[in-house]
């Protein structure tokens, strides 16, 4: 196993090596110029030629990249100039908001979502499949931004229920219930898509396997149908689930950047819109590389969950 | 049935493709509809409700229309999701066939790619790509097609180096066609359907996707409406103004849940698998729809069956998989059901413990009594009582059978813990107790690995070893022994006989083989086509058979010893049992069949042992009527 | 016989019911109001840093002012310089040596001494390239301080500014953000990082910056002027103009800045009051004026009665600005031509002009930003001027773009993109945004910001003259005649003067608006 996780881990370093290639490039083509997010309205051709000049920008493409891949290699990520702070500061901040945010979102839609496809497919063309096929319909046909918003207007300013935005009070909280408080909202509408997604896969997974020889052989047993149903299908239905439980944490990753922007949560995602359109060329790549190196670890945790439920995989 | 009936008759796809017709109509219409001009401001007019001033749906924020720009909206924000889609899928769906079709390098290099887009962030992506570009809906629509490419390309490789290494394709390429006509003549037919599935299914994302854009400000440039940027534009307006954000939240979801719908209904109607209805659920037990009142049993014995009937119901159609079969089997016996593959005898093993797959499976009448309590129809509670413990199955193919997923030593322990409450270590000791019984040698290390890990004989041991965890009474082996090979079937049916003697186990043993029945059974009934043709003690029926078909299927059996000995397969197949003929279901491929054999009904008759049903038996048995007197008459008649 | 399925879905939803209204229960009653003593701000933005010489956006000096002090201020309610960290100065008769003398016992929040070296440092530190923590730049608005020629220390308590020539607005630009003094010692401490470590003598010192999610500040009990009332400063960034509003309305912050209009009609109840306050701003059009359509005269001034510019300010901005006349606001009493009319509302007359010029049916394109500074729902009015101008016959085509890309286009000139680019200015001076953007040697290839190539001799020396001269009075007589001329010119579209509002909940006490824009927290109260 442990040699598994090294072997994947290995084959992951080209992927990463890629996606920094792609981000310099991508960051390079974007037209703009980063001394205009420094400079302000006050920004004039002399003034950012100048800045340019001491950003180091005016080196060529390859003599640009490898330097910031040399400095990122000894964990030097640069200095942010839109924020006037260290990348990997601000990155760390910001991920870690976007950690508590994806992640209990990614949770939430592993739950209710195989949950859902479970119940749904147990019960297939009964009322619960029914209701439950509807409102995973309706999950995944809501923009996830105008349910945010449609839920602030509800339950924080009509309603009084929970904060309106932000990831603790903002003077006094940062205890746990208050993060649960304010995380609430924005977890849920950001799980929505995601948890549809899934309840559709674990509806079709499960039925796929509710069909197979071995859940008669569960019934010829003897077995109570909840641990057939939840036991021997669910087990069996999890290796096509869990697959797309990892595809699902970049679709939710990519999510939490509406997510961010309508409950002000402030994770990484709505650092790296905003870094785009300031041309923050060095908070961009950092974050992004950052952002992909955790999807891909993800990733790889998820294949060795897979492996580890899956005796038949070899490892 | 073709493609669009199959569409239609989906209620829900259809209820789609309405709102979907009723959107693009209104939406087609939107030029010549009497409307407000999508973009002329009248700011002294600005947030109307619905209904004021003439503006069925209110102003916006600058006093425009909110149903024209939603109708001229919608119009935008449908093209630039279709579009979106068919460009996603069709540069998708090109690098996927190319990876797919020369795989190797081509196909690593390509897939590293691919690999790499999907870890970036794809709003990220697209939100580079549209400042890269510059701001509006082409540049929109050109980003969310771009960072969907990798979806399709990688979804479509995958069908491809399915179809890449058929014969066809391996024909095509040994004919010296050019990459470039096989993928267009050969691939890409083949693809297509897999594409429109994967098209269809994304629509709905697409125009989220663009939506999401827009509503960042990033989509269409003011004052053109799409369905996104009316939505950011009416954002600052959400608390006083609810309605501006509501009209177009709602327009997106009524759009993307019928394209939705839709997508599904398509989905279903390409995929093979799901049109004949597979991909349903097999409830817990086999539905019992009685159609006559509960027949009183004849015989006596452990386990009895009688007028047993069970039928698949598949759209319109019936298969009458199990007709009126009566079996019993007595304490320490072991009875020999026998047919070839379709004749009804694993569906009637199933029916006895409601474990035919339903639906498709109803049990329409009949009775299995076993130790006095009626099966057909008991409770789900009482049935699954007795499932393991009082009667155990042993199945064929054990790969399939086994959980793959579970150690045969805790699928042993749960089929001991599901009806004795003892601890994990008692059952355990009891599994391990048990493999040994079945002959595994090591059982204490074979109990922990999984069914994969053993061979094909092994895993029929646990098979064994699973029916016998509760010293069920009854054990009814479904063909256990076909998938082996011969020595192996040997060893396993000598085990069974062993057991069978030293616990008094009543057997009922399925098979196709004559030979495995004469090594085992004390009696035997032959079914064809749902029905028991002929029954009676083994050594009897195989030294006398009185049913044509019984003579074929042992004519079937190789001897030892005889040498190279023709094998006659019966010519024909079984009929389908949806329309079975009138009189004797064998009488097609039967050579001795004459007239009367496709007329009426013909009756199991026949002894208390030895019955048939046959009009000219190869051999005659006590008791039955003689129906050869009419032959001639009837002949006659045909003559004149 | 499916009971048993049913009892586990049963059971699965109670569960799942039990642990979400566990959830919703346990945190419910967190949900509390902001502690008294302790004000939230809402804020438009996250601030790009704490270091007032490298920062130009008002959004980032509502905090400065707080944490900072200048040699001077504007007085309470006015645009007019009052002593500060220095308590009086001198200028000499050519107008070119300021003397200030500084206020004696004020500490800086580190404890380090204010004096005449801390005075020094801060603007060398701006101006002298040789410097050694010029490097802790870049200072976009030095240039505001560029007729400083030397700074020098005369006495620990006495500092004197040599110019190069006689440059009016001096004083008044001490008073602005840029010229607010920070702490030496932690400049040398922070060195790059300063911005977020700030240091100044204010009322309120910097307590923690979590980033993008609140800028603490706390009272300075040993402020020289009087320390606040208040614990402590929240400002809160959030971008979103409706969730700002919704967190106003749900009572998340105290105090909201820049009130999207169309939300002011949620906080007319009792428990909100609404403040305004006209300021030096302008919200215009630049238009291209060398080339394409605008380069002819007529087409300009047709522009500018093709906008009804009062619908604008009535309706899609609620009355929260009033309509521009000039390129100089009311604000600027002084220097302000009360004799000058804004362009009617006269789509006729404008069609007539541009028939006149031949211009009719005109394509021009229409660079529109989606926010910043000033300029208040620019998208919103960008499309409703479009629209206007559509109705007159011109073809305007609307470009959007962030607001960073979007200055990234314009400051370099229209040429070759575009006809006409909104903008807004808030400045402290009358001279700034002519200065800047109207003189003929403001063109973008000179580095000033006339993007749109306006050029009049006549304009440009009245500016030049106007800066030169030491007297009021006659600076006032030169700018309103500015006025007249470049209002008949029309190298802009003028439309709106801002009144900056906010809106501030019934527990808060003593808040004021300034006309400078700032944000002044000392005197306020909150329950």
């Amino acid at each position: 196993m442990g040699g598994y996780i090294l072997k994947r881990l290995v084959s992951a370093i080209p992927v990463l090596f890629g996606i920094t290639v792609i981000v310099f490039l991508i960051m390079a083509m974007i037209p703009g110029d980063p001394a205009l997010a420094i400079l302000g309205s006050y920004a004039t051709p002399e003034n950012v030629e100048k800045l340019n000049r001491d950003l180091g920008l005016d080196q060529p493409l390859v003599a640009r990249y490898f330097i910031w891949l040399g400095n990122m290699l000894t964990g030097d990520f640069g200095r942010s100039f839109s924020l006037n702070r260290p990348v990997i500061d601000e990155v760390l901040d910001r991920f870690s908001a976007t950690l508590i945010l994806a992640g209990t979102s990614l949770v939430l839609c592993a739950i209710f979502g195989i949950a859902a496809g479970v119940v749904s497919a147990a019960r297939q063309y009964g009322f619960a499949d029914k209701a439950i096929t509807f409102a995973v319909l309706l999950g995944i046909s809501i923009p996830s931004f105008f349910l945010g918003m449609m839920m602030i207007l509800l339950f924080a300013v009509r309603w009084k229920m929970l904060p309106v935005s932000g990831m603790y009070a903002i003077y006094g909280g940062g205890d746990l219930p208050d993060l649960l408080n304010h995380l609430i909202m924005p977890a849920l509408a950001l799980a929505v898509v995601a948890t549809g997604v899934v309840a559709r896969l674990s509806r079709s997974a499960m039925l796929e396997v509710l069909r197979q020889d071995f859940v008669r052989t569960a019934r010829a047993k003897g077995v109570p149908e909840g641990r057939v149903v939840w036991g021997h299908a669910l087990r069996a239905a999890m290796v096509t689930i869990i697959p797309v439980l990892g595809v699902q944490a970049g679709f939710v990753l990519s999510g939490a950047v509406y997510i961010e922007m309508v409950f002000q949560w402030p994770g990484v995602g709505r650092m790296l819109v905003d870094a785009i359109l300031k041309r923050d060329i060095l908070l961009v790549q950092g974050g992004v590389v950052f952002v992909a190196a955790c999807y891909v670890l993800f990733n790889i945790a998820v294949d060795v969950a897979q492996s580890v439920l899956d005796p038949r995989i070899k490892t | 049935m073709s493609f669009f009936k199959l569409l239609i008759r989906n209620r829900l796809a259809f209820a789609g493709l309405i709102v979907m017709g009723l959107v693009l109509a209104l939406v087609i219409a939107t030029p010549i509809l009497p409307l407000y001009e999508p973009n002329v401001t009248d700011t002294a007019n600005r947030f109307l409700k619905p209904f004021e001033g003439g503006h069925i749906l209110g102003t916006d924020h600058l006093g425009r229309d909110l149903l024209s720009r939603l109708l001229w909206g919608t119009q935008l924000s449908l093209a630039v999701g279709i579009s979106a889609a068919v460009f996603a899928a069709f540069f998708g769906a090109a690098i996927g066939i190319v990876a797919g079709y020369f795989g190797g390098t081509t196909d690593n290099v390509i897939m590293r790619g691919v690999d790499m887009l999907m870890a970036f962030p794809y709003i990220l992506l697209a939100l580079a790509i549209v400042a890269a570009l510059g701001p509006g809906l082409v540049n929109a629509l050109i980003a969310v097609a771009a960072v969907n490419i990798p979806f399709f390309a990688r979804n479509i490789r995958g069908v491809t180096v399915g179809i890449a290494h058929k014969e066809f394709v391996d024909a095509a390429r040994l004919a010296g066609e050019s990459h470039l006509k096989i993928i267009l003549t050969e691939i890409v037919p083949n693809v297509i359907p897999v594409i429109v599935i994967a098209m269809s299914t994304t629509i709905g994302w697409m125009i989220l996707e663009t939506a999401g854009l827009s509503f960042l400000g990033l989509g269409s440039q003011p004052p053109q409406a799409d369905l996104g940027s009316m939505l950011g534009e009416a954002r600052s307006a959400l608390i006083t103004n609810p309605h501006t954000s509501v009209v177009p939240g709602v327009m997106i979801l009524i759009i993307v849940m019928a394209i939705n719908l839709l997508g599904d209904g398509v989905r279903d109607a390409l995929d093979p698998r799901l049109r004949s209805g597979a991909l349903t659920r097999p409830r817990p037990a086999t539905l019992v729809e009685r159609e006559g009142p509960v027949p009183a049993p004849v015989e006596s014995g452990t386990l009895v069956l009688t007028d047993l009937q069970t039928q698949f119901r598949v759209g319109e159609r019936v298969y009458k998989a199990v007709s009126h079969v009566s079996l019993h089997v007595a304490p320490g016996e072991c009875l020999g059901v026998i047919g070839e593959s379709g004749s009804g005898k694993s569906v009637t093993a199933l029916s006895i413990m409601g474990l035919v797959a339903s639906p498709p499976g109803v049990i329409v009448g009949g009775s299995a009594i076993y130790d006095g309590t009626e099966l057909i129809g008991a409770p789900y509670s009482k049935l699954r009582s007795y499932r393991g413990d009082k009667v155990a199955y042993i199945f064929q193919d054990p790969l399939a059978t086994l959980h793959p997923l579970y150690t045969v030593g805790d699928q042993l322990c749960e089929a001991i813990r599901v009806h004795h409450s003892v601890s994990k270590a008692e059952a355990w000791t009891r599994a391990v107790e048990l493999l040994k019984q079945v002959r595994i040698p090591n059982a204490e290390g074979r109990a922990k690995v999984y069914p994969h890990e053993m061979s094909g004989g092994m895993r029929q041991r646990v098979g064994i070893a699973m029916a016998l965890a509760n010293d069920p009474d009854v054990i009814i082996a479904d063909e256990p022994t076909t998938a082996l090979d011969v020595t192996v079937q040997a060893q396993i049916l000598a085990l069974l006989n062993d057991l069978r003697r030293e616990r008094g186990l009543s057997i009922i043993f399925i098979t196709h083989d004559f030979g495995v029945v004469a090594q085992l059974c004390d009696r035997v009934a032959v079914m064809y086509a749902g029905r028991i043709v002929e029954t009676g003690p083994t050594q009897e029926v195989l030294d006398d058979a009185a049913h044509p078909y019984t003579r074929r299927l042992i004519a079937c059996v190789p001897e030892l010893g005889e040498g190279r000995r023709e094998l006659h397969a019966i010519p024909g197949l079984p009929p389908a049992v949806d329309r079975l003929p009138a009189g004797c279901a064998f009488a097609p491929r039967c050579d001795k069949a004459q007239t009367l054999c496709q007329v009426g009904v013909i009756e199991l008759e026949g002894g208390a042992s030895r019955k048939v049903r046959c009009l000219y038996p190869e051999t005659d048995i006590a008791g039955m009527a003689k129906p050869v007197a009419q032959v001639p008459e009837l002949k006659k008649g045909a003559g004149a | 016989m499916t009971d048993q399925i049913f009892n586990w879905t049963r059971r699965g939803v109670l569960a799942a019911g039990v642990a979400m209204s566990l959830a919703l229960s346990a945190t419910a009653p967190v949900q509390a109001q902001t502690p008294p003593g302790v004000l939230i701000v809402g804020q438009i933005a996250e601030p790009k840093a704490l270091d007032p010489a490298a920062v130009t956006a008002v959004n980032d000096f509502r905090i400065l002012m707080n944490v900072y002090d200048g040699l001077v201020r504007y007085k309470s309610g006015t645009l007019e310089v009052e002593p500060a960290l220095a308590e009086s100065w001198e200028i000499s008769e050519d107008g070119t040596e300021y003397t200030f003398s500084l206020r004696e016992g004020v500490k800086f929040h580190d404890g380090t001494d204010f004096d005449a070296e801390a005075v020094k440092f801060n603007f060398d530190r701006m101006l002298k390239e040789d410097h050694p923590f010029h490097d802790t730049g870049p200072f976009p608005l030095a240039f505001f301080f560029s007729a400083v020629e030397e700074v020098t220390v005369v006495d620990p308590m006495t500092v004197t500014f040599k110019l190069n020539a006689p440059y009016a607005p001096f004083l008044s630009n001490l008073a602005y953000p840029t010229g607010l003094i920070v702490s030496p010692a932690a400049v040398e401490a922070n060195g790059a990082d300063f911005g977020r470590n700030p240091v100044g003598t204010g009322p309120f010192k910097f307590a923690e910056w979590r980033s993008n999610e609140a800028v603490v500040v706390e009272a300075n009990p040993d402020y020289w002027d009087g320390a606040s009332a208040l614990q402590a400063v929240v400002f809160r960034p959030i971008t979103d103009a409706n969730t700002r509003t919704a967190e106003m309305l749900a009572g998340g912050i105290d105090v909201m800045v820049e009130v999207p209009p169309v939300a002011l009609s949620e906080f007319e109840g009792e428990q909100f009051s609404v403040l305004e306050q006209a300021g030096p701003h302008v919200w215009f059009l630049i238009l291209n004026a060398k080339e394409g359509p605008f380069a002819d005269k007529k087409v300009r001034q047709a522009a500018n009665y093709a906008v009804n510019k009062t619908a604008l300010v009535e309706q899609v901005l609620e009355g929260t600005a009033d309509v521009a006349a000039g390129p100089t606001p009311p604000a600027f009493a002084w220097a302000y031509n009360e004799a000058l009319e804004p362009y009617p509302y006269d789509p006729e007359k404008a069609k007539a002009l541009l028939a006149e010029a031949g211009a009719e049916g005109a394509e021009l394109t229409f660079f529109v930003t989606e926010g910043g500074s000033g300029m208040l729902d620019p998208i919103a009015m960008g499309t409703a001027i479009q629209a206007d101008l559509e109705a007159v016959g011109f073809d305007v085509k609307i470009e959007t773009y962030e607001w960073n890309t979007f200055l990234g286009e314009v400051n370099p000139g229209l040429e070759g993109k575009a006809d006409m680019a909104e903008m807004a200015w808030m400045t402290n001076d009358p001279d700034t945004l002519p200065y800047l953007a109207l003189r003929t040697d403001a063109w973008p290839d000179k580095g000033g910001f006339n993007s749109g190539y306006y050029s009049n001799p006549e304009v440009d020396k009245l500016l030049e003259d106007a800066r030169v001269a030491t007297d009021q009075g006659e600076r006032a007589k030169l700018y309103q005649e500015m006025q007249t001329i470049v209002q008949d010119d029309a190298p802009w579209v003028f439309v709106a003067n801002w009144k900056q509002n906010a809106v501030t909940s019934d527990r808060v006490e003593g808040f004021e608006l300034e006309p400078s824009f700032f944000l002044l927290l000392k005197d306020v109260v909150k329950n």
